[in-house]
């Protein structure tokens, strides 16, 4: 991969194009969709600008440094340049939060792929069709989507092989064309555990798929199980974000430039009503504007709506390709619960990957429950050591003293957690919108998060527990705790706001994540999905992108765009 | 008595962070607090904890600045209650100590020192704090880079 000498800046030697000349794409956002976009619109021969807010880290910047991670911000926003604010009904006066921030999310070329999880779980066929399946639900957005998972599953397999996700086929996986690439990775003491729990209990543990590389694939470096995966960038590349495993193959086509630290703030229009260039702030803070035949928005679900928001013109008041109403609104950010387990032995599961088995199921709606909704369970530990020391004990425990000192050390090495992910209706009133009293660093309009789970999502994040508890109880723990579910207020899945769909006035892209509005604009990325899912959005995300891709592609070449 | 070599060595090894000259002055207080707070057991080895502090202090961890001057004057006054006599909170009995302090947990000054304690036990040693690795061994965390199977009992001893 070329270097340069400063982190941050762009490789030596890579294609530059002018702002001025007009290429054939731009694409905002680098991250889960935007890489696979940049490479699959260059390798088919297209003139790509990637223009990434961020700056442009190398394996060799990242660090296992969890106070620089976690409370200095280090991959993220910072949030006294970047407030976000949050209240929980249109009704609320919208706050500041600062830590977390209300929408947290990395910035950095490769986006939030280069510090999540890499749980990589496709949707399944019942997903698209939940609607048709279930019925309306009322007050809510419930929709289906305009594809069918037989659509999609070409892609997924696209990203299971160009991306690199290891597994192999377990309980419930829907219909694949291909083999996982490669097994999956090595079990951990929490994985087996959860294994021994879940066939007690007469239910079925699966190998978690995993976006990490068990094996070298496709000349990249495996994974050597040091075990910073959540909230890290790879050092040695071995977890697929799209900095590993999309951006350099984009780079290397020469016809795709990525363009660091240039924060777009408006997507301009000509009289036609057709988008015209992109304007952004250099590193430096000054004004440019990059031309392009069309644009694809991949900024994730709260910043392709603020852009969106920002880009009104007399044509489009209510905001860019907005004329439906719905940029920004029905957010959905899944659930999240988690229980915790004592140990006799030590499980060390500080160590390697944080999730090597799953349990689904409960993946579908279930009517007895009295609930819309479903999710997946993997075993995981995900607390770092001050993480820990901060709040990773039981409870009850003391927060200070011999006896804390005590309990740490013995409790580090032989905890575990299980965790519930699980469904968000998409609701109207959850949004992401412009707050209209903070500001950010640029002065423009800070992210505001209004949200407010809908009961049924608390009442299967609920039962999730419930089931999280059971199966650390039946694999044996010597004690078991966890904190109550509570109502959210951090946005880190950004899901649905600007769904796709085949009705303008109900949908911001239709089937093919072209705007309704604007003939060359395309948005692809978490804004797009119809309903939540089951949690891990990131697969799901790069299979929209790389199906968008070649739609897009096949326009462009016919001249329909 | 404190355990760094001499006030004196604290101001030169911290640079100059948010004043050094502050921290030093109140340092006693403080590192007893801290003390409390990351009492090992039986070990008494420096964790380097108010190194770390004085770096966070005057970069990411900015904001506890003010709890923490704030509640230093009430930790004063909370050991005087104790023990009239005394200069300084550090120079309490260690169960008074303990008792003026479980007085005060639920306050910012406590949180802000238990915050930075902690971060200064366990975060990484480049920041001053967790000096040769010891919090990581009191916890049983590695800190090595990279790890192979297997990595815990219950895989190491599959059926």
């Amino acid at each position: 991969m070329p270097t340069s000498g400063k982190a941050g800046s762009a490789p030596a030697g890579g294609v530059r194009f002018q702002t001025r000349s007009e290429v054939d794409f731009v694409v905002v956002g680098s991250g889960a969709a935007g890489g696979v976009l940049a490479k699959e619109l260059s390798s088919a021969g297209f003139s790509v600008v990637v223009l990434e807010q961020g700056p442009y880290l190398r394996p060799g910047d990242f660090r296992h440094d969890e106070v620089g991670g976690f409370f200095n911000f280090d991959l993220l926003p910072k949030p006294n340049e970047f407030p976000s604010t949050f209240r929980q009904t249109e009704q609320d006066e919208a706050t500041v939060q600062a830590f977390p921030p209300s929408v947290l999310y990395a910035k950095l070329v490769g986006g939030s792929s280069v510090h999540f999880t890499a749980n990589y779980w496709r949707f399944r066929p019942t997903d698209f069709v939940e609607r048709s399946r279930i019925g309306a639900i009322e007050g809510t957005g419930f929709a289906d989507w305009p594809i069918p998972y037989a659509d999609l599953e070409p892609y997924y397999t696209k990203v299971d092989w160009e991306v690199g996700v290891s597994g192999a086929p377990g309980f419930g996986e829907p219909p694949r064309s291909r083999p996982y690439p490669i097994p999956p990775l090595p079990v951990k003491s929490s994985g087996v555990l959860l294994e021994r729990a879940a066939l007690k209990l007469g239910l079925h543990p699966s190998p978690a798929p995993m976006a990490i590389l068990s094996r070298p694939h496709n000349n990249r470096a495996s994974c050597i199980h040091c075990g910073f995966c959540m909230f890290f960038g790879c050092e040695v590349g071995a977890k697929s974000s799209s900095l590993a495993s999309m951006i350099p193959v984009a780079e290397a086509t020469g016809r795709c430039e990525i363009r660091p630290e240039a924060t777009v703030f408006r997507i301009e229009t000509n009289t036609a009503g057709r988008v015209t260039q992109v304007l952004y702030w250099d590193k430096d803070g000054r004004e440019q504007a990059q031309r392009a035949r069309a644009v694809v928005l991949s900024a994730n679900g709260a910043e392709t709506a603020r852009l969106l928001l920002l880009s009104e013109s007399s044509r489009f008041p209510g905001g860019l390709a907005n004329s439906s109403g719905k940029v920004g609104k029905y957010l959905m950010l899944n659930g999240y619960c988690t229980a915790y387990g004592y140990f006799e032995h030590p499980l060390n599961e500080y160590k390697s990957v944080q999730v090597t088995r799953v349990v689904m199921d409960y993946y579908d709606t279930d009517p007895a429950r009295g609930c819309y909704g479903g999710g997946g369970i993997d075993a995981r530990f995900d607390t770092y050591p001050v993480m820990f020391g901060l709040g990773g004990l039981p409870g009850d425990a003391p927060q200070w003293g011999p006896e804390y000192k005590r309990m740490l050390a013995e409790y580090y090495t032989h905890t575990m957690a299980v965790a519930g992910h699980s469904t968000s209706l998409p609701l109207e009133s959850n949004s992401i919108s412009l707050d209209p009293n903070v500001r950010d660093k640029y002065g423009r309009p800070a992210l505001r998060l209004t949200y407010k789970d809908h009961p049924d999502d608390l009442k299967i994040l609920r039962f999730f527990q419930d089931r999280c508890k059971e199966l650390l109880d039946a694999a044996g723990a010597r004690r078991v705790w966890a904190n109550p579910v509570q109502e959210q207020n951090v946005a880190v899945h950004l899901l649905g706001t600007c769904r796709m769909g085949d009705h303008p006035a109900e949908s911001v892209v239709d089937k093919y994540h072209r705007a309704h509005d604007v003939r060359n604009l395309f948005i692809c990325d978490g804004s797009s999905f119809v309903t939540s899912g089951r949690g891990q959005p990131t697969m799901t995300i790069q299979a929209l992108a790389f199906r968008a891709a070649d739609h897009i592609i096949q326009f462009a070449r016919r001249g329909e765009i | 008595m404190s355990t760094l070599s001499s006030r004196r060595d604290f101001v030169a090894r911290s640079g100059t962070m948010v004043g050094g000259a502050w921290l030093a002055v109140h340092l006693p207080a403080i590192e007893a607090a801290a003390r409390h707070a990351r009492r090992a057991l039986g070990r008494h080895a420096p964790f380097g904890v108010i190194y770390f502090m004085d770096k966070a202090l005057g970069t990411f961890g900015a904001q506890f600045l003010q709890p923490i001057r704030g509640g230093l004057p009430d930790l004063l006054k909370a050991a005087r209650a104790k023990n009239p006599a005394v200069r300084g909170f550090a120079e309490l009995s260690f169960e008074q100590q303990t008792d003026v302090l479980r007085g005060m947990e639920q306050t910012p000054f406590f949180g802000a020192v238990r915050f930075l304690t902690v971060a200064g036990m366990f975060g990484d040693p480049s920041y001053g704090g967790n000096q040769d690795r010891i919090g990581w061994q009191l916890i049983g965390f590695d800190g090595g880079h990279a790890h192979q199977p297997p990595f815990g009992y219950y895989d190491a001893n599959q059926r």
